[in-house]
């Protein structure tokens, strides 16, 4: 790309300069699959751009289900506690329970509170 | 670890130095920064991704943001150790783009698995089109294997690159203080943090 593209994408705010067509930074993506493991030898082009899309629609399945969360709560302010709830709710994100149970010990709590609306929405 | 708290986390994500160590803390800062760098995508490009899924009147918080990030990266680090024991399994050494899309089926994101055929389809296309964008893609990916962020870049387009991506995770920034930052690597740093510490009204440095 060209100095005037770079800058163009500068000035207007960066993103189509620094991600091309991607909502994510693909050597950021490339840095954290290299770091998931001694196995992970060489990575082709096309798996960050994979990724790319992959992480964008799990992000908003994460947030989607969150907000749910957030919801039942009766508020309209997404926190750590939601995604925790959403996480123990959600079999594909079980990797992802111990991750966010440790950020975080009101996570139990928030759990709980959760079974406490269901029980009174069954009764 | 008080390092590794998120009461000691300013907005854009970087951790504080720790305040038993002042002598080292310019040392200590660039080496955390460096890593907050490599382990999390940035918070700007997931927070915006997060607000496309939630009504105009809602909200996000940023401990939320935080906690997203360090899924994403979870959920990378899960998907590419499933596609590299397949490849080992195969005896091959090079994780490729259908690799990626076996382990995500295996791990049970399967409604996955169209939308990313699409994406990659479409890719192609673009990329048949207008050939400027791998290209400035792929420069970006070798350069920054070979070469520290803050080691000056003779070469104007790639310190454009640098200065939008700190945009991009550090908004209350001018462009002119990112070209600053590339060329006084501790300096500007402290200086950075030190700005980070009054918009964030907390007093961080001296917990």
């Amino acid at each position: 790309m060209r100095q005037a593209g770079a800058y163009s994408g500068l000035l207007c705010g960066g993103v189509s300069g620094r991600t091309g067509p991607h909502s994510l930074p693909l050597a950021r993506i490339k840095k954290i699959m290299k770091n998931s493991g001694e196995g992970v030898k060489m990575i082709s082009g096309e798996a960050p751009i994979i990724f790319s899309k992959a992480c964008d629609l799990f992000i908003e399945e994460l947030t989607r289900r969150s907000w749910i969360m957030a919801i039942q709560g009766k508020r309209r302010t997404l926190h750590k506690e939601d995604l925790a709830s959403a996480v123990i709710a959600t079999d594909i994100f079980d990797f992802l329970i111990t991750l966010v149970s440790n950020s975080d010990s009101h996570a139990v709590g928030g759990a709980t509170n959760v079974m406490e609306v269901e029980t009174i929405d069954y009764s | 670890m008080e390092d590794e708290s998120h009461n000691n986390t300013l907005p854009n994500g970087f951790n504080t130095g720790s305040p038993e160590s002042p002598f080292l803390k310019t040392s200590t800062t660039t080496t955390q920064h460096n890593k907050e760098q490599d382990r999390f995508l940035p918070i700007a490009n997931v927070g915006r991704i997060m607000k496309k899924v939630i009504p105009p009147n809602g909200k996000i918080s940023k401990d939320a943001k935080e906690t997203v990030q360090e899924c994403v990266s979870e959920f990378i680090s899960f998907v590419t150790g499933e596609a590299s024991d397949k490849c080992q399994r195969e005896k091959r050494k090079t994780i490729n783009g259908d690799d990626v899309i076996w382990a995500i089926t295996t791990l049970g994101f399967e409604d996955y698995v169209e939308p990313l055929k699409t994406y990659l389809q479409k890719y192609k296309e673009i990329e048949g089109e207008k050939l400027s964008i791998p290209k400035q893609m792929r420069s970006e990916q070798r350069l920054q294997q070979h070469h520290n962020n803050y080691h000056d870049q003779n070469n104007q387009p790639f310190n454009g690159a640098y200065a939008s991506s700190n945009l991009i995770s550090q908004p209350p920034y001018v462009p002119t203080d990112q070209k600053f930052s590339l060329t006084f690597s501790p300096n500007s740093i402290q200086s950075q943090l030190r700005q980070q510490d009054q918009i964030d009204s907390v007093g961080h440095w001296y917990e």
